[in-house]
């Protein structure tokens, strides 16, 4: 019966979305707000129940923190009357899911979110909507359009959310359940250490600074670089002139962070151009929106001649206008 | 039974929670997308759905210490650069047409 109780709770969390969708008095909008808010705690618990394990973590606090103003304010901007604080709501929900980035630990994706969608497509949603706001009454700049204050079918868009909303629920439930709930230490080291070995130049540095004869990488008959033990890892080389084999150990510091190991990625697994290619879309992206948004002003012929810096036709007195008329040259 | 629910609730992190949350916001987006009127609303109700996708990506691939969830995340933020570019050049051009930003007046187009 837990999917019931699933499914009761998806309808009382978008019942209390309709109530504050809707045009309507305070008192509604703050019970929906209530509604909401509860059977979306409930939810939580329901949802957490189902996993099966979970490592222990010290950030819980923080997320809770992070994910309830990323959905709050997620509510508010598709509640607000008014784009602009939409926009800026938005805002604040790209600022907590860059927290909840961080928890997970993709510190480079958090702040590339930041600085990409909080500071420059937002900013683009600004201009545009300042652009293209106006008021229906210019006697009262502060009235809203109409098309604003109220919502089109706010029952059906719910029923929809609903569907939505149970779909992903049960799904989660269901299937993931069974899926790692926390992942392992010890895995994450090894697969750290894995990504290290990638990068020659990297270990030649970490050797570098304490081996002062040249050498090479490797033992001849093991191919592997490193020598991998949980958390520490220690790193095969051959002394050049005397053909020594030497190991070092590397300190646990010395794992690839975020940003590096995002990168080898980006390089190793996407190496048929598919970064080039987002380059690509980017700039196509930029064309058309230069070509869709630029004015169209008809230019009769005199003013192309007058940009492109030529004579202006069709004055028969000037003195040149023979010549003019014949050639259409620059004098 | 409820304590130890709740001090689980509070220390114990597991994917189906951060999926959750993306779950929430991608409903929220679309029931924003379906029930708003401005089009400009519309456009960041879509960006709010591209938010939710990225959470999950990032949030599998720390589950499943698999780096290149991140590596999509980027190719997400890529497309959304370009919608919203896009997106926000056809607005301004459907504004300069009828001076509103009412997305039922062109309705006429579904013809």
């Amino acid at each position: 019966m837990a999917g019931t109780a699933l499914y009761a709770l998806c309808v009382l969390c978008l019942l209390g979305l309709y109530l504050v969708l809707r045009p309507g008095g305070r008192l509604l909008k703050t019970v929906g707000v209530l509604i909401g808010l509860a059977a979306l705690a409930l939810l939580f618990v329901e949802i957490t129940r189902s996993a099966t394990g979970g490592g222990e973590n010290e950030q819980g606090a923080f997320f809770y923190i992070f994910s309830s103003i990323a959905v709050m304010a997620a509510v508010r901007m598709i509640t607000h009357t008014r784009p602009v604080y939409s926009a800026l709501y938005f805002v604040f929900v790209v600022l907590s899911s860059a927290g909840l980035f961080l928890l997970l630990e993709a510190e480079f994706i958090a702040f590339a979110l930041i600085i990409i969608y909080a500071g420059a497509i937002l900013i683009t949603y600004l201009f545009v909507i300042m652009l293209a706001q106006q008021s229906p009454d210019p006697h009262n700049p502060s009235a809203q359009p109409e098309y604003d204050v109220i919502p089109r079918e706010p029952a059906a868009a719910v029923v929809v959310g609903f569907i939505m909303l149970a779909l992903f629920s049960h799904m989660i439930v269901e299937t993931f359940s069974n899926a790692p709930q926390s992942p392992s230490v010890q895995m994450a080291q090894n697969l750290a250490w894995r990504d290290l070995e990638q990068m020659p130049t990297q270990l030649e540095d970490l050797v570098r600074e304490s081996e002062t004869e040249t050498f090479r990488l490797g033992w001849d008959e093991q191919d592997d670089w490193l020598e991998i033990a949980g958390e520490t890892a220690s790193v095969r080389y051959t002394l050049n002139e005397s053909g020594q084999q030497k190991l070092l150990e590397l300190p646990a510091d010395a794992q690839p962070d975020n940003i590096q190991r995002v990168g080898l990625s980006l390089i190793l697994q996407y190496r048929e151009g598919q970064l080039e290619l987002a380059g690509v879309i980017l700039l196509l992206a930029m064309f058309g929106a230069v070509v869709l948004a630029r004015k169209h002003i008809e230019l009769n012929e005199d003013e192309k001649r007058q940009a492109a810096g030529m004579r202006r036709l069709g004055y028969e007195d000037e003195p040149e206008s023979g010549k003019l008329t014949s050639g259409g040259e620059p004098s | 039974m409820t304590t130890v629910l709740a001090t689980e609730l509070l220390t114990v992190l597991t994917l189906n929670q951060y999926l959750l949350v993306s779950a929430v916001l991608f409903t929220v987006g679309l029931v924003g997308f379906l029930a708003r009127r401005n089009l400009i609303v519309m456009f960041l109700c879509t960006e709010l759905m591209f938010q939710a996708g990225a959470i999950a990506f990032i949030a599998f691939s720390r589950f499943h210490l698999e780096v290149s969830g991140q590596v999509f995340v980027i190719f997400i933020l890529t497309v959304a650069a370009a919608e919203a570019a896009l997106a926000l050049a056809l607005v301004v051009l459907l504004y300069r047409r009828k001076e509103t930003l009412n997305a039922e007046l062109w309705s006429e187009l579904r013809e």
